[in-house]
């Protein structure tokens, strides 16, 4: 008997399981990548995977460990998977009770950059979400409080796409001392 | 030290008389007690609290008072990365102390931005505060930053002004 007849196949994840049962329109794909399970969620779907997500008893990923975004505009490969939307939200989740970790992924087309914000879900998501508007100029919709967090408030431009250049546009040599709010 | 002592030898002058001039005593006064006011904003401050603490201690030169209030202090020690969102809080620290004030600017990043040429950070806080003694290093050893302390204490024997006030008045 060969070693390879001996591994057993391995039990398809609760989690893809059970969001296949429940939220089969909603999803987009599913991968595996170093260990975590990936899955793409649909954008008009996305806050009601993620209230399943976190209020299911048997899943419960409670803890929201990080909301934030990929530029994937030079990314020809990324790109066609998801129809040519630019951008992809990414929330990293992870249950106390299951001890596993989620991510969930959201494409975002370039033409319309609202998605529905999770602050009513997670507190913590505020600031996630200001970082992911400030740095991408991605639009939470319902978010309480949505201005930019890092850079100051009169910054033009998204820094981390990837069409902002690295050294700005002049901005840190031409300063205004008056337009800031010290 | 800029004082000279008449007749035979400090201690052996029954009066003990010193001649010079009212500079040079300020000026003496000024540089043994220098007020560091710190802005740390980096790995830099690390090796700056290191200099204060009592394996270096900074004390030894007189700049042992550090003042956390900018109207307190004569000496400003920017160590560390400035970004365009600081550089309005330095520059209004700056204005904030009284004069003479001297700079030093503690490290790469402070001197010129140092690895981090990217959009946010200010390459050189010396295009929008005056500077008058640059540390290279990345983080400098608190020997740099001593040394730095004795530079700026030999412009303040040598009676130049600080850079600040050339700015100002020339």
């Amino acid at each position: 008997m060969s070693e390879e007849n001996q591994v057993e196949e391995q039990p398809k994840p609760l989690v893809l399981e059970k969001l296949e049962a429940n939220h089969a329109d909603a999803l987009l794909a599913q991968d595996e990548s170093r260990g975590t399970i990936v899955v793409v969620i649909h954008k008009e779907q996305a806050y009601a995977v993620l209230e399943y997500l976190k209020t299911d008893p048997e899943l419960a990923y409670t803890f929201l460990v990080d909301v934030t975004a990929v530029d994937n505009s030079q990314m020809e490969s990324e790109l066609m998977q998801f129809d040519y939307a630019r951008f992809m939200v990414v929330y990293q989740l992870y249950s106390y009770q299951g001890q596993c970790r989620l991510r969930v992924k959201v494409p975002v087309h370039e033409n319309d950059l609202s998605v529905a914000s999770v602050t009513e879900l997670w507190q913590g998501a505020n600031w996630l979400e200001r970082e992911t508007y400030d740095m991408f100029g991605i639009n939470f919709e319902g978010h309480p409080d949505l201005r930019r967090i890092l850079m100051p408030d009169d910054f033009e431009g998204y820094p981390l796409r990837k069409d902002y250049p690295l050294r700005g546009r002049g901005e840190r040599e031409s300063f205004n001392f008056d337009k800031q709010n010290v | 030290m800029g004082l000279d002592f008449v007749g035979q030898g400090a201690g052996q002058t029954d009066g003990n008389i010193i001649t010079t001039t009212i500079d040079k005593v300020v000026n003496w006064g000024r540089k043994n007690s220098l007020w560091p006011m710190p802005f740390g904003t980096a790995c830099c401050a690390i090796e700056m609290m290191a200099t204060l603490a009592s394996k270096f201690d900074l004390s030894r030169f007189g700049s042992e008072a550090i003042r956390f209030s900018p109207r307190q202090s004569d000496l400003l020690i920017v160590s560390g990365r400035i970004s365009i969102k600081m550089m309005p809080v330095l520059k209004r620290i700056y204005d904030q102390m009284p004069d003479p004030k001297w700079v030093i600017s503690m490290g790469a990043c402070a001197s010129c931005g140092g690895v981090f040429d990217t959009y946010t950070l200010i390459q050189g806080v010396d295009q929008f505060i005056p500077v008058d003694v640059y540390i290279p290093g990345c983080p400098p050893r608190p020997e740099d930053l001593i040394d730095a302390v004795l530079q700026v204490q030999q412009k303040i024997t040598s009676g130049a002004s600080p850079k600040g006030v050339e700015a100002v008045y020339e």
